[in-house]
């Protein structure tokens, strides 16, 4: 089982402007001592169609981390624009969450998010060249998806095989780059195809 | 009989494999399939059981669900005590839960229902061994054991109070395991396979005992379970899936001769569950009708997957009642209430029902007490068979025993505060740490957050530690680790004091805080009403039976009600002889004294006139037979029977003792009280204060010895016999060597002014005795002193403040043990968090770091543990390295005045080592028992891969090993540091000022040029790693 389990992740300061950084409060439980630190990232996804397009706007590592339940505030800037295709820029994209401990990925909280303009005016005529400073990047909070992934914890390699023989489950406890939205659990839900009102609720 | 399906008792329509009802009866389990994973949840029971409460919105259903099992979990079992829920499933794994008290409900991050978790069940261990599913799993009576089976066609036995340690791997099946049941005693563990044979297994060696086929020859496809059940009172085993006549049934299996004479018949399809209600029950006596005694009977329960129940008397000939159609599909698990008049049961098809009995249906269930007195006169006494309520009145054979008493006392009053704690919110605790809401924390995160860059320039961020969790697992070594909060931990440290009292009053009564300093008003009463009932009930047999009181065990050993009389007498008696009432009430142990083995022996003080003492600790009375195991590895173990054989109106007592199959046996004139064994020795103590020592081959080293009065506690290591007598006294002897090591010692300089009571008790390898106090204390007896040296205790405040993590050597962590470990317990990690909360300046913390290494080297030079002592000295070490300023700079001069005061100089004189600083003071350090090559080794393989150049004056001895010293810079390291690996070269030239307090003898001498050889820093280290920790190549 996962020595480190999320208890909860808060979006801070949501919805912002989209060059402000973002700001997320992660509380997380350990059951047993880290030999070693957690990485945390933040991607954003630049485009559904291609990770190309992925940012990883920021990696820290958390250590040490005891048993017993922490929290800490991971903040990274806004992603670069110019690397966001033009007609990606607003409307639905995602951003993700991950934590690897020993390079190996054991949670992904994926969050839907929503760059729109504020402005009625700039939504009904979106500039054809997206105007970032004008838009607002809205997270769908209430939403997280969370995907765990079994993972070796013991630091010891002699183990992992012994788990990987033992454990068939293991091989597809890493799909990390299939579907168009990677890793939300909702291959067939595209953000274009997202129901209109699942947005609505923010 | 109600019948009841709650519906909304369901894993969302996916089958529930198992279930199980607490043992308190307020929640139950279920376990089988989720969404994409196994799924374990936890229910509160009241809404089954009230339809108010069903209807009640503010109560809740769920209490807690756990995700956390890969796949399908196809058992869940409480453990007797409730603490404990284990999970099987297909993932191969078994999961053991318990009940975080510190927080409130909480949502499970991500999913999407918005359940709240109302308890928290946190997974405490997860045992892996099992190479296919697990299939059922079963804690044995006590939880000493946890027996698990899977389709790996094996069973295995861990031990439950050291997980995930394993005991036994039973092997012999030739098909899936899917079944087990313990024997009610203790002896035996039973499992059924798909290879159409039922085991039964011996408990003491784990050997099979045996394999019954014939009733399975028929059996053909398979159950997903074949869970079977033992009857409450051990006569029965009652298999699942069975065949008579080619029709289904559930065979079952006399104790006796393991013959399988009956069966229950009528199932259309085969039994996949077997489950005897736990109480023993009698027929319900009306009233006018004579009271003549029915013979006791048992109920049992047995589902099918002809998907019907049915439940049976085994007074009756026909079921008691038959449910058709209960479930849509098989029945897979069945769990009586613990009262025995109600029972849920599970399907396949994802439902649960309730059934309900009244006492007229059933009969009058026996009373716990009833039902151990079944079991005693049938089976004798063991620690197996112990029900809780005989446990604190239980005669305390060995040390073993005495912990499981306290453990379980503990135990109770664990719950006890939890229960009162319920009614307090628990949602405020959660929300409030160090007298700040987590609002508060929240706000200013991220101001407070501290980050820092790694070595390769990467941010990392230290996060704050919101709550503390409670690893309880090895909660009889480790009190101060297993406080379920961190706002109880650090209870010295002045803010808590000032806290609610709430908490103050919760920190006493958790299983962290020492036992006994902690009794709470609450238990003080309990205990008062337990004495005074026995005060009060004898009055008026004392008259009668006083007079005779000698004879009567040994005349009627076996008459129980007589035996109990005797207890009663003996409390009366003792009130008359006006021994001092607070010593023996207070403390729950010393309830065992009133038996009637401590009446004899009791005479026999009595008789040779010996003041009373003021201290009385336990001691065992005489039983029928016991068995004692003296090592796993090599398999050996010792059985008592007193009065055997009769020999001209003499009454003998056998002792024997196997040995990885070898078995010698010799008999004893008296009653043996208590036994004790090592791989070298094996000791009893009998009555009339006799000690007998043998060989472990069974040769007699010495006529009895006299002991000065009656034993309390008796332990053997190697070749070290310890007796600790009622009136605490000591005594250490080595046998084969005939000397003694400690002489009739009394205990009474740390026993003494307060109601304490030795909870634990250790010979190490060397013959030191050490006593483990209830206040959380720990003394040895250093004999070359004769002292007393305290060398743990519980709430020793710079235990709680030390932080030496950053020195920690990630491997070795773990890896120390010996008889400091097992006194003090594994690490905590209690005080590291108490120190960040309470944000204690850097500069006491190294203070206090610093002290408590040093009494921890101490502790393990006193207790002559090598490994320990290498192990404290090296983190010592470490942490001075880690800790010390790499900033350039002069050590101070007042090294010599400071090492004169430091621990080490005065009781060592032996100097293995020695070591100078840039300046030319010296540092040294005596090795006076380890080994010249184990001191060495200490410092050369890891001590000098911490050592930077700038931090380390180093050189080679004349034997041509490197040496490392680290130069310290703040004066309160100075003369701290001390590790040597190669001998320094005795010079008896000069010496300076500097160093004149230094012990004299083979030392060392300042001054450049006076050690054997000094090259370069930077030439001779040239590749250590720099001092900053490096992050792992991230």
């Amino acid at each position: 089982m996962a020595k480190v389990s999320v208890l909860n992740v808060a979006v801070l300061e949501n919805p912002s402007p989209f060059h402000s950084p973002f700001r997320f409060e992660i509380s997380f439980e350990c059951s047993e001592a880290l030999a070693e630190d957690l990485e945390w990232k933040i991607i954003y996804v630049g485009s559904a169609e291609s990770e190309e397009f992925d940012q990883i706007l920021d990696s820290v590592l958390v250590g040490p981390v005891p048993a017993g339940r922490h929290m800490f505030i991971f903040q990274a800037d806004a992603p670069n624009p110019s690397l966001i295709p033009e007609t990606d820029a607003v409307g639905v994209t995602v951003v993700l969450i991950t934590c690897t401990y020993h390079g190996q990925e054991f949670i992904r909280v994926g969050y839907y998010v929503n760059n729109e303009y504020p402005n009625p005016e700039l939504r009904e005529n979106p500039p054809l060249k997206p105007d970032f400073s004008q838009l607002q990047r809205n997270i769908l909070a209430s939403n997280p998806r969370v995907t765990r992934f079994h993972i070796n914890w013991d630091n010891n390699t002699d183990s992992l095989e012994a788990v990987e023989n033992q454990d068939p489950a293991l091989g597809c406890g890493l799909p990390l780059s299939c579907a168009p939205i990677k890793g939300l659990g909702l291959p067939g839900c595209i953000p274009g195809l997202l129901p209109e009102n699942s947005m609505d609720c923010i | 009989m109600k019948l009841l399906k709650p519906t909304w008792v369901n894993h969302n329509g996916k089958p529930i494999f198992s279930v199980d009802i607490h043992p308190d009866g307020t929640k139950f389990a279920t376990g089988g399939q989720g969404q994409d994973s196994g799924k374990v949840v936890i229910w509160n029971m009241s809404p089954v059981l009230q339809e108010d409460d069903e209807k009640d919105e503010n109560i809740p259903k769920m209490l807690c669900q756990m995700d956390n099992h890969l796949a399908c979990v196809n058992c869940v079992r409480w453990s007797n005590s409730g603490m404990y829920l284990a999970s099987g499933g297909d993932d191969k794994l078994i999961m053991v839960w318990k009940r975080a008290t510190y927080i409130g409900p909480s949502t499970v991050f991500g999913s999407s229902g918005k359940l709240a978790n109302v308890e928290q069940w946190r997974c405490v261990s997860i045992l892996r061994s099992h190479s296919g599913d697990v299939m059922d799993v079963a804690w044995s009576p006590h939880d000493a054991w946890l027996a698990s089976c899977s389709v790996d066609n094996t069973v295995v036995i861990w031990n439950a109070v050291k997980f995930p340690e394993i005991l036994a791997t039973l092997r012999g099946h030739s098909g899936l395991v899917k079944g087990l049941t313990w024997d009610p005693v203790g002896k035996y563990i039973a499992s059924q396979a798909d290879d159409r044979s039922l085991k039964v297994w011996r408990t003491l060696d784990w050997q099979l005992e045996t394999s019954i086929t014939k009733p399975f020859d028929e059996c053909g496809g398979t159950t997903h379970v074949l869970r079977l059940s033992w009857s409450p009172d051990g006569h029965y085993l009652v298999s699942a899936h069975a065949m008579n006549n080619s029709g289904p049934t559930a065979q079952i299996i006399e104790r006796e001769g393991w013959k399988t004479n009956m069966d229950f018949v009528g199932h259309r399809k085969a039994v996949t569950v077997v489950k005897f209600n736990p109480k023993i029950f009698k027929k319900k006596q009306k009233n006018g009708s004579s009271a003549k005694p029915s013979c006791p009977y048992c109920c049992c329960a047995v589902g099918s997957k002809d998907r019907s129940l049915s439940v049976w008397l085994t007074c009756l000939k026909r079921p008691l009642v038959v449910i058709h159609e209960l479930f849509d599909k098989s029945i897979m698990d069945i769990s009586w209430t613990l009262n025995g008049l109600g029972i849920l049961v599970c399907s396949m098809d994802g439902s649960v029902a309730f059934l309900d009995f009244s006492q007229d249906e059933l009969g009058d269930p026996l009373s716990e007490e009833e039902k151990s007195r079944i079991h005693q006169s049938t089976y004798g006494k063991s620690l197996a068979i112990m029900t809780e309520a005989q446990l604190s009145t239980a005669v305390i054979e060995n040390p073993e025993m005495l912990k499981y008493q306290r453990r379980q006392q503990q135990q109770q009053l664990d719950h006890k505060s939890a229960s009162a704690r319920e009614t307090s919110s628990a949602t405020s605790v959660a929300g409030v740490v160090n007298g700040e809401s987590l609002e508060d924390i929240r706000k200013n995160l991220l101001k407070k957050q501290v980050e820092t860059r790694t070595a390769d320039g990467r941010r990392r961020i230290t996060p704050l530690c919101i709550a503390q969790l409670d690893t309880g697992v090895n909660a009889t070594s480790t009190p101060a680790a297993s406080s379920p909060s961190v706002l109880t931990t650090p209870s010295k440290i002045e803010p808590m004091k000032a806290f609610d009292s709430r908490f103050t009053e919760r920190s006493k009564a958790t299983p962290g805080a020492p036992a006994l300093t902690s009794v709470t008003p609450t238990t003080v009463e309990r205990l008062k009403e337990q004495n005074l009932v026995k005060d009060l009930r004898p009055r008026d047999l004392l008259e009668s039976s006083s007079d005779s009181d000698e004879k009567v065990p040994v005349a009627k050993p076996s008459s129980l009600s007589k035996r109990k009389l005797e207890l009663e007498v003996e409390t009366v008696e003792k009130k008359k002889k006006g021994r001092p009432r607070k010593e023996s009430r207070l403390m729950p142990v010393s309830l065992s004294v009133q038996s009637p083995a401590a009446l004899t022996a009791e005479k026999d003080t009595v008789c040779l006139s010996v003041p009373a003492p003021a201290l009385k600790l336990p001691m065992p009375g005489p039983q029928r037979a016991f068995t004692l195991q003296v090592s796993s590895d090599p398999s050996m173990y010792i059985e008592v029977e007193n009065e055997v054989t009769a020999v001209g109106g003499v009454k003998l007592s056998r002792l024997k003792c196997n040995r990885e199959g070898k078995e010698w046996e010799t008999v004893l004139t008296s009653r043996i009280l208590t036994a004790a064994g090592s791989c070298d020795v094996v000791c009893v103590a009998c009555e009339k204060r006799m000690l007998s020592v043998f060989s472990a081959c069974g040769r007699r080293l010495l006529p009895p010895i006299l002991l000065p009065s009656p034993i309390s506690t008796l332990h053997c290591t190697g070749s070290y016999v310890m007796a600790l007598t009622a009136a605490a006294t000591l005594s250490v002897w080595d046998v084969h060597r005939q000397v003694v090591v400690v002489k009739e010692e009394s205990l009474h300089s740390i026993l003494a002014g307060s109601d304490m009571t030795v909870s634990q008790i250790l010979l190490t390898q060397h013959g030191i005795p050490v006593m483990n106090l209830s206040d959380g204390k720990a003394y040895c007896f250093n004999p070359s002193l004769s002292t007393w040296n305290l060398v743990s205790d519980k709430q020793d405040s710079l235990a709680q403040c030390a932080d030496f993590r950053s020195s920690l050597p990630p491997q070795d962590a773990m890896l120390c043990s010996g008889p400091l470990a097992i006194v003090q317990g594994r690490a905590s990690t209690s005080g590291r968090q108490a120190a960040r909360l309470f944000s204690v300046p850097h500069v006491v913390q190294q203070e206090t770091t610093l002290a408590y290494l040093e009494n921890q080297v101490a502790a393990a030079l006193t207790l002559q543990s090598s490994h320990e002592y290498r192990h404290w000295l090296l983190l010592y070490a470490r942490y001075l390295v880690n800790e010390g300023s790499p900033e350039e700079g002069a050590v101070e001069g007042a090294t010599a005045s400071h090492w004169a005061e430091s621990p080490f100089s005065a009781p060592l004189h032996r100097v293995s080592g020695a070591a100078r600083y840039p300046e030319g003071q010296v540092a040294c350090l005596g090795l006076p028992w380890l080994q010249q090559g184990q001191g060495h080794t200490l410092a050369a393989d890891n001590a000098e891969d911490h050592l930077s150049p700038r931090q380390a004056t180093e050189g080679r001895g004349d034997t041509g090993r490197r040496w490392a010293i680290p130069c310290q810079h703040q004066p309160s390291f100075l003369g701290r540091l001390l590790l040597f690996p190669g001998p320094v070269a005795p010079s008896e030239g000069g010496t300076s000022a500097s160093h004149s307090s230094l012990p004299p003898g083979p030392l060392c001498r300042a001054g450049a040029g006076a050690l054997p050889c000094c090259p370069g820093v930077s030439e001779a280290l040239p590749g250590l790693p720099s001092p900053a920790r490096s992050q792992g190549g991230r």
